[in-house]
């Protein structure tokens, strides 16, 4: 029955200090195969980002289980790794220590440490700013270190926490066409949250309509078109179609009430 | 030469406004204006009054009996005021609690106290080392309490996701996040500890720098007195300068140091 991610009825339920408790997700049950590109979308508070919070171990969620490979998430683990919103790099480290961070706490030794950080800047195409400070790089480029971070403890499953976000259109572009060629030559399962329908059909074999909160499982998209993907196929007939399908999907979420106040819920 | 003169242009103009001061210090007591020794003094005065009780070794005697009182107070200082703010930004309620006390005592010229310190720790080195104690602690105060509270939680969350515990969230985000707002704490703190040992010393003290700037005022050697005084700006401005320098070193990923 299980699948290589699922997610079992998973509730989760904020309860700050003094203030009313929100029920992110309720009754969550999402499957995912190994090696598959997935994408969530839903509206603005759904519970998208907290989803991926509790798979990567951040967040217990109250009841249900989640689990990769057969293993229940208990807590963090190398087999996960997240490529996060605002980029997350420390500032105070180069690009080739940031990238180091996850082996660094694994303990791996310096040596292989750097042959490994090495190899993944070279991937991301970031050769040559080893020496940089984040603060000297563009949104584009700290997005790569992000990327090139997450990979280089070489997870089995990326999260990408709307990671494009933060970019201008045009840098967008290309970060995505880099992300497909990467996650080609890496081979691992990713969930991508986005805002974006096109960005979610263009990278995706499928595509998860959330509920607005507390967010489940809405509907999932087989997203049938043959890969390599380029550029043209965002004009194809068969692209448009999924994307109009997936918009009347979700439009439903966002008049019915959605509230807009909560962004990172 | 020119590009080299044109990279330096803000050091060599201030360094060469610091020359013209002097000079014109000097000038004006040179033929326009009467030098009243009793109420002035001019720079090749005060050097050779300087030069004086440097080769006597009293500079260097009155210097060191400053440094101990100071390196006391402002030490802790760094340790107590680091504790408090750290306090301070990991309990809210505790920061929110303290928080109008120590705005009070940070914003009032707390030289307002010297008699009572004095009054309490007689007039020794206890007595001194708190005055520049109470007048240094609260920029460390204040600038490590907004440092821990400016801990980015994202960062938190990228080590913890990482199989990082509390000791690497410590030591790989929360210490290189906060340090340098103490550091630069450290730097308006100088400038206070220096006014503490001044006033401490023009109160209750037979030596020290500061007893030395009130000794030679009463006794109208202005030059003397104005020799001591350039050495404490000398000392402040090595002080600030040096911190501002590590900074710049330790820190390369600051923007706008």
């Amino acid at each position: 029955m299980s699948s290589y991610i699922s997610a079992e009825n998973v509730n989760l339920t904020f309860r700050p200090k003094n203030r009313q408790a929100v029920t992110a997700l309720s009754e969550c049950n999402i499957n995912i195969e190994q090696g598959q590109f997935v994408s969530i979308v839903g509206p603005s508070g759904c519970g998208k980002s907290t989803f991926l919070n509790v798979l990567l171990g951040l967040i217990p969620p109250n009841t249900g289980v989640m689990s990769v490979n057969g293993n229940t998430v208990t807590g963090p683990g190398t087999d996960r790794a997240m490529v996060f919103q605002e980029f997350g790099l420390l500032p105070w480290r180069t690009v080739a220590n940031n990238v180091e961070l996850g082996l660094e706490l694994q303990g791996v030794a310096k040596g292989p440490r750097r042959e490994t950080t090495q190899n993944f800047i070279e991937m991301v195409g970031l050769t040559g700013f080893e020496n940089h400070y984040p603060h000297e790089l563009s949104g584009g480029m700290k997005q790569r270190v992000g990327l090139a971070r997450a990979l280089a403890s070489d997870p089995d499953v990326l999260l990408m926490d709307e990671p494009f976000a933060a970019l201008d259109a045009q840098t967008r572009d290309i970060m995505q066409a880099e992300l497909l060629r990467i996650w080609q030559e890496a081979k691992k399962t990713v969930l991508f949250v986005t805002h974006q329908i096109e960005e979610a059909v263009y990278l995706s074999d499928q595509v998860i309509v959330m509920t607005k909160r507390p967010g489940r499982l809405k509907k999932l998209f087989e997203v049938d078109l043959p890969r390599p993907r380029d550029y043209e196929m965002r004009v194809s007939a068969r692209f448009n179609e999924l994307k109009l399908d997936i918009w009347n999907e979700l439009k439903d979420e966002l008049s019915a009430g959605g509230d807009e106040d909560s962004g990172h819920a | 030469m020119n590009e080299w003169i044109y990279e330096n242009r803000r050091k060599l103009l201030g360094f060469s406004a610091v020359v013209v001061f002097f000079l014109a210090w000097e000038g004006i007591f040179a033929g326009p204006v009467k030098l009243n020794e009793f109420f002035m003094s001019k720079p090749s005065l005060i050097w050779a009054g300087f030069m004086y009780d440097f080769m006597s070794g009293k500079v260097l005697f009155e210097l060191m009996v400053s440094v101990r009182p100071f390196l006391f107070g402002f030490i802790a200082a760094v340790v107590v005021g680091i504790l408090i703010g750290t306090f301070m930004g990991w309990r809210q309620k505790i920061g929110y609690a303290l928080d109008p006390f120590m705005t009070a005592l940070y914003a009032s010229p707390l030289v307002a106290v010297a008699p009572l310190v004095i009054i309490i720790f007689g007039v020794g080195v206890p007595g001194k080392a708190f005055l520049i104690f109470i007048l240094s602690v609260f920029p460390f105060i204040f600038n490590t309490y907004a440092g821990v509270k400016a801990v980015d939680q994202v960062l938190i969350n990228v080590v913890r996701s990482m199989g990082g515990k509390d000791k690497a969230i410590y030591f790989k985000v929360i210490v290189p996040s906060v340090l340098p707002y103490i550091i630069a704490g450290g730097r308006y703190a100088i400038g206070r500890a220096l006014v503490g040992i001044l006033v401490g010393e023009f109160y209750a003290a037979s030596a020290g720098v500061g007893y030395m700037i009130a000794f030679y005022g009463d006794m109208y050697a202005i030059d003397r007195m104005f020799a001591y005084i350039l050495i404490m700006m000398v000392i402040a401005v090595a002080f600030t300068e040096g911190i501002r320098w590590a900074e710049r070193t330790a820190f390369p990923w600051r923007v706008g140091l």
